[in-house]
């Protein structure tokens, strides 16, 4: 800035300011290409697809004929459908099991791997099912949870007892999306929380270790804390990802599972939108699990003033 | 060598360069082919009957040599129609494509197939409408037109296991008493309860509404009148119907195929001896054969409460063109030759899995000698309906009923409360 100014204050100082200007003024133009693809793409797949839902959400359309304006006919048709109650119930349920079991078990092998020697090759292993295809992982379960597949022959070899049907007893189809949920995102979270240990200042565990705290209380009276926003992070992301979930529904169990018990809200969006062409209804419950995410992901973020700790 | 200055400014003149190349190549979609001679069509299918396709579009090559019809395969039925209509809102969709019967009056409505009749008439028609059985045509024939044909069809026969039988103490034959006119409701009833006493499965079926509307037809009851308006639940026949299914599902002698567990499903059962009956139609070749000893088993109609033959559900496919190809007259000429009795006799023959929707192939069917009443797929074609308009005009529908109707073919639903949840469903949805 002083330069600026200094600059200002000499002879042909005018010109060198339209140059700069010039320079800027390219600059700008570079920059907007350069930014473009990003634009572009946002436009064109995140915003137009949310305008065009939310207009959608009022209307009724089948994607063939002419759309007609319904008011919130959509959204009350919606809420007074058991079908898709059950699987707002679903979908809360499948986040109450995915995400506490997931975060935590992600937790304890980030944690034993913290110090481990060769940790490379284990996080490679845990993290190559989030680098597959969630379409392959739920092909490869499907085969695992079949009736006689090889889970239920290890179950009747080590209880002797037939094991339960995994995708046809509505007792334990969402049991089984959720192991496979939780086993497919598992790797990701493992790397986020190591970086987040591998993050702690040093020189407090020191301190902490001078004191005479041992493991266990490092762990729960530093580590956890100074953790904290990384678990906080995680949860959140965990949530919305679980709020989403449809390709293993949609693999594993073809059309929500018997009486709809694996049914989630974005299955329900596309059977409303591709199986029953009804895509009103599609969008508007697609806003209405905006909202659910919104309020859930709000009372998160109030609740992180008083759990979540930050170093500084 | 000469070494290339890299620039911003030639970055940014071929960034932007690049991106209106792109642009422009994504907004070249069509609808099909993009000459007069050139055409896409699209299917449903297993990888043996893409095989036929692949050979029908060889012989359609070899008559037709300037045109050039190009096969787009979709896997699953289930996700077939979802991509269709993708493509029908995007203005991509084939020239000429499959639907199934679930979902035909919703495309007839719509107003996106081209009419079919000049294809069906004049001098030059490879087929006529006269050569087509009239009740297949279901939603596909309005009084604006014809807007899909019968690809070919399949009539749900009652497939028999005469060594299961045998090992249940039951004597006669099905497709005998079938012939004599004594293939009475009651009489399979009988039979399939001698074979639970056995230790087998009475009867397989598959959810779908070929069975449940087969039932009630077979029953003497009435499912929609001739106005559409779904009359099931005041016709006494009808409910009687229903009632009679679910106590028959309740008490073991019919299994519903879709639910039995993976690796004793509804073939292996049935190859295996361990039932009766199986119903389904042609394709049904496919799973005797797999026995290792298929004059093991033979095909009779649905039994009626007289014995004297009724009619029962055909499972149909239609072939339509859509209202916005490029290529009327190729898609027409192509559409002609696939349903002509030459073209039908192409993709069915030799142990195909489908009955022929014209006249004039009927050797597909008798040709094999196999199964020993295979005459019955003809007669039962001929006889038989098409899954009503009403229902097939509502995306769908027809699964909903079918999952509404699988809870009282579970045992977890009574005949009353079905049939109040299908009427809410219809009344919901028509």
């Amino acid at each position: 800035m002083t330069a600026v100014l200094a600059k200002a204050g000499t002879p042909g100082a005018g010109l060198e300011e339209r140059k700069e200007a010039g320079w800027r003024k390219r600059d700008r133009w570079s920059g907007l290409v350069f930014v473009s693809p990003q634009l572009i793409g946002m436009s064109v797949f995140v915003l137009l697809p949310f305008a065009v839902g939310l207009v959608l959400a009022f209307a009724q359309w089948d994607g063939l004929t002419e759309l007609s304006w319904v008011g919130l006919a959509n959204f009350q048709a919606q809420l007074a459908d058991p079908v898709f109650l059950r699987s707002i119930l679903n979908t809360l349920g499948l986040a109450m099991i995915t995400v506490p079991v997931g975060l935590a078990l992600s937790l304890l092998i980030a944690v034993a791997l913290d110090r481990l020697r060769g940790r490379t090759g284990y996080l490679l292993l845990y993290f190559a099912p989030v680098m597959t295809s969630s379409i392959a992982v739920s092909l490869v379960w499907q085969q695992i949870l079949r009736a006689d597949g090889p889970l239920n022959e290890a179950f009747s070899t080590v209880f002797g007892i037939p094991g339960p049907g995994w995708l046809s007893d509505p007792r334990f189809v969402l049991l089984a999306v959720s192991i496979v949920t939780i086993w497919s995102s598992l790797g990701l979270n493992v790397i986020i929380f190591l970086a987040g240990l591998q993050g702690i200042n040093p020189t407090i565990l020191e301190a902490a270790r001078v004191d005479g705290a041992g493991p266990l209380r490092t762990m729960l009276a530093i580590r956890l804390p100074l953790l904290s926003p990384v678990v906080f992070f995680s949860t959140v992301v965990a949530v919305i990802s679980s709020f989403q979930t449809f390709d293993v529904v949609f693999i594993l169990t073809k059309d929500g599972g018997p009486e709809n018990s694996a049914r989630t809200i974005v299955y329900q969006i596309y059977d409303e939108g591709f199986k029953h062409f009804q895509f009103g209804m599609a969008s508007a419950a697609s806003i209405i699990l905006l909202i659910l995410t919104l309020v859930v992901t709000a009372v998160q973020l109030g609740l992180q003033r008083r759990f979540v700790h930050y170093e500084s | 060598m000469n070494s290339i200055t890299f620039s911003r400014r030639n970055f940014v003149a071929g960034a932007l360069g690049v991106g209106a190349l792109l642009a422009t190549s994504a907004c070249g979609g069509s609808a099909g082919g993009n000459s007069a001679s050139q055409i896409t069509w699209s299917t449903w299918g297993t990888p043996e009957e893409g095989q036929r396709f692949k050979t029908f579009n060889t012989a359609f090559k070899a008559d037709n040599p300037s045109i050039n019809a190009t096969l787009q395969m979709v896997p699953s039925y289930s996700d077939y129609h979802s991509k269709l209509l993708t493509q029908l809102t995007s203005g991509t969709a084939p020239d000429v494509f499959y639907v199934g019967d679930d979902y035909l009056g919703k495309f007839v409505s719509a107003g996106v197939l081209m009419d079919l009749t000049p294809v069906v008439s004049g001098p030059d028609a490879k087929v006529t409408l006269a050569d087509f059985n009239e009740a297949l045509f279901g939603a596909g024939k309005t009084d604006k037109g014809i807007f899909a044909l019968p690809n070919d069809c399949n009539p749900d026969v009652f497939w028999f296991d005469k060594k299961a039988l045998a090992a249940a103490g039951i004597t006669e034959n099905p497709a005998e008493l079938a012939a004599a006119g004594n293939w009475t409701i009651e009489t399979f009833l009988a039979m399939c309860a001698k074979l639970a006493a056995n230790g087998m499965t009475g009867a397989i079926f598959w959810n779908y509404w070929s069975t449940h509307w087969s039932w009630v037809t077979a029953n003497g009851g009435e499912v929609f009148d001739s106005a559409g308006k779904f009359v099931l639940p005041q016709d006494p026949k009808s409910v009687a119907a229903i009632a009679s299914l679910a106590d028959a599902f309740a008490n073991k002698s019919f299994t519903v195929a879709d639910t039995l567990p993976d690796g004793s499903g509804a073939d292996s059962l049935f190859v295996s001896h361990k039932a009766g009956f199986y119903v389904q139609g042609r394709y049904g070749i496919a799973t005797a054969e797999q026995s290792g000893n298929k004059d093991d088993y033979d095909i009779a109609p649905w039994p009626t409460v007289s014995g004297k033959p009724g009619s029962s559900g055909v499972a149909a496919s239609y072939l339509v063109i859509n209202a916005k190809t490029k290529a009327p007259k190729t898609a027409s000429t192509f559409v002609g030759e696939f349903l002509s009795s030459k073209g039908q006799t192409l993709r069915l023959a030799d142990g195909g899995n489908a009955v022929p929707s014209v006249k004039g192939a009927d050797s597909v069917v008798l040709g094999g000698n196999y199964p020993a009443h295979a005459k019955s797929f003809l007669d039962m074609t001929h006889t038989g309906f098409e899954d009503f308009s009403k229902e097939a005009s509502v995306p769908g529908l027809s699964s909903d009923v079918s999952k509404a109707m699988l809870s009282m073919y579970q045992g977890k639903a009574s005949a009353g409360d079905t049939i109040a949840a299908v009427s809410t469903l219809i009344e919901k949805a028509v």
